[in-house]
């Protein structure tokens, strides 16, 4: 699969697959091709070229079924700030189709999941970083969806922020879910099946976290991170800040009319 | 829940979705202060200040008072900035907020944008009625039929200002501020729609000298609309052209007419302009919608 737009090829010739049930960390520097990689998982974008199936369906020509398999927790919250919990979580069951007699008990035990069912009622705006990503982890979840898909699921988490959130993907783990999770934190991505390393839209490394320590280090005592050093060189990517970047530290702020 | 027929579904009109994005809109609004208190405040300063501060020195406009007179325009003043607002809150809900988990769901973009252009002009009509309120303030006399018509005028106006604005919010790959907007694209819209002076003559006059109603008659035939008494001022051709050109005019105008039954432009261009108009301009702004979400 190949993505390009205009000159710059982001993701180039890359080919992977990820067996059912697999917990599939994707490591790479800024600007390696993790975005767009995940936005075309996730269907938004096309590929030039190739195709990508999940569960059988083509992220393509099957948009909507591809959609329903899929469980996605964004890298940082999009929740709509203003609404309860259980609010965000009703429009997520509207959107999924989560029949109308059903969507209550749903809620409930989502929230119930999230450890969120005492502070119902208050706008999302009042939670911390860890409350908002159980809230976002648990909607993923509410429809019934067979592959999971994280960007960088626990940026800006406490200590034990992480770890609570990392020991509820470790039972969804264990409940044979597929997850496919891009991070910075090289420790939980030896925690993983398998690991992936993307370099300037290539592949340059696959498979057991173990294994590539083994394959690519000569020290008996070097790490993951030493492997992705090795491989992706040591120099700083440095990008531009995206309009994105741009609009989040206007909000920061606190400009007129931010929301 | 399996996938079959979604493809279909995912350009279609799902009620509740169309509903679920309204209702979002709705919570939104009512717990956001700042936008009902800026619906009053600028009541308060148009209508009420203004109002009554210009109307000392201009008596009357075809024997309204001033405050009468620019009320439609204050109501038109409002349902600008909150469709504005909706339309602006796109930018940012795409980038920060709850829109990039609408995205990537299998609902249909387009039931998502009708519900957003519904609760859009729900809120027009909501922030569009706060200066109605003020009728007996100002010593209007109008009869209830009179407003629910201006309430079905202002939902239309704003399904057409959010459709705008929508198609304007699209087209921004970022945001950092709501001043363009406002000195951009609401001041002209409202200064050019007729919405504080008559469209076909301005007059100003400290009414020291009385018109005889004869005159009054003949001026009115010559499409200058008299005040009692003072100077007869023609608007410059260009400035009229840019009022003719701005849809809110038409709209202004309609809703004058329900209120106050007095107009200034042809009745069928009013007519059409505020009901034909938002159909148009909101199958446009869902595609824009639409191709905007699809870019990223």
């Amino acid at each position: 699969m190949t993505y390009r737009y205009g000159d710059f090829t982001a993701v180039d010739d890359l080919s992977l697959d990820i067996p059912e049930g697999e917990f599939f960390a994707l490591l790479g520097p800024n600007g390696a091709g993790k975005t767009t990689l995940l936005n075309i998982l996730m269907t938004l974008t096309a590929p030039t070229s190739g195709s990508i199936s999940i569960m059988g369906y083509d992220v393509v020509r099957e948009v909507a079924a591809v959609r329903r398999e899929l469980g996605i927790v964004f890298q940082d919250p999009a929740l709509d700030d203003r609404l309860t919990a259980a609010e965000n979580l009703e429009i997520h069951a509207v959107l999924y189709g989560i029949p109308r007699n059903e969507r209550q008990t749903e809620i409930r035990r989502t929230l119930a999941w999230a450890s969120l069912d005492n502070v119902d009622g208050r706008p999302v705006k009042t939670f911390s970083g860890g409350m908002k990503r159980r809230l976002e982890l648990g909607r993923a979840l509410m429809h019934g969806p067979r592959v999971l898909l994280f960007d960088e699921p626990t940026l800006g988490l406490d200590p034990q922020g992480r770890r609570h959130l990392w020991d509820r993907i470790a039972t969804l783990r264990e409940k044979g879910m597929t997850v496919l999770m891009t991070t910075h934190n090289l420790s939980e991505a030896e925690a993983c099946d398998r690991v992936g390393i993307i370099d300037r839209g290539r592949l340059v490394a696959i498979g057991k976290p173990t294994a590539l320590i083994a394959e690519h280090s000569a020290s008996e005592t070097a790490s993951l991170e030493d492997v992705f050093i090795a491989l992706t060189g040591r120099q700083l990517f440095d990008e531009n800040a995206s309009a994105r970047d741009r609009m989040v530290s206007f909000a920061k702020q606190g400009g007129e009319h931010t929301r | 829940m399996s996938g079959a027929g979604s493809i279909s579904a995912r350009t279609g009109i799902v009620p509740s979705v169309v509903w679920i994005m309204w209702r979002r809109e709705m919570l939104r609004y009512f717990r956001d202060r700042s936008q009902i208190f800026g619906g009053f405040s600028r009541t308060i300063l148009w209508l009420v200040i203004l109002g009554f501060g210009l109307g000392a020195s201009l008596r009357e406009i075809e024997g309204y008072s001033y405050a009468e007179y620019i009320l439609p325009g204050v109501v038109t003043l409002n349902i600008l900035f909150s469709s504005l607002q909706c339309a602006i809150s796109l930018v940012w809900d795409r980038e920060v907020g709850l829109l990039r988990s609408v995205i990537v769901s299998p609902a249909p973009i387009l039931s998502v944008a009708l519900g957003r252009l519904f609760g859009g002009a729900t809120i027009a009509m909501i922030q569009g009625g706060i200066p109605l309120l003020f009728i007996p303030v100002i010593g209007a006399r109008i009869e209830l039929w009179s407003l629910v018509a201006a309430l079905i005028i202002m939902f239309f106006m704003g399904m057409t200002i959010t459709a705008g604005g929508i198609v304007i919010a699209s087209r921004l790959k970022t945001f950092e501020g709501f001043g363009a907007i406002s000195n951009g694209i609401i001041q002209p819209l409202y200064f050019l729609s007729g919405s504080i002076f008559p469209l076909r003559g301005v007059i100003g006059g400290v009414g020291f000298l009385d018109i005889p109603d004869s005159v009054r008659d003949e001026l009115r035939r010559l499409g200058v609309f008299a005040i009692n008494g003072g100077w007869v001022v023609q608007l410059p051709v260009w400035l009229q052209t840019l009022v003719y050109m701005n849809p809110v005019s038409y709209q202004l105008d309609l809703l004058r007419y329900v209120l106050l039954d007095f107009q200034q432009l042809p009745l069928v261009a009013d007519v059409l302009v505020t009901f034909a108009l938002a159909p148009v301009a909101a199958v446009i702004a869902a595609a824009s919608m639409r191709h905007m979400l699809r870019r990223r």
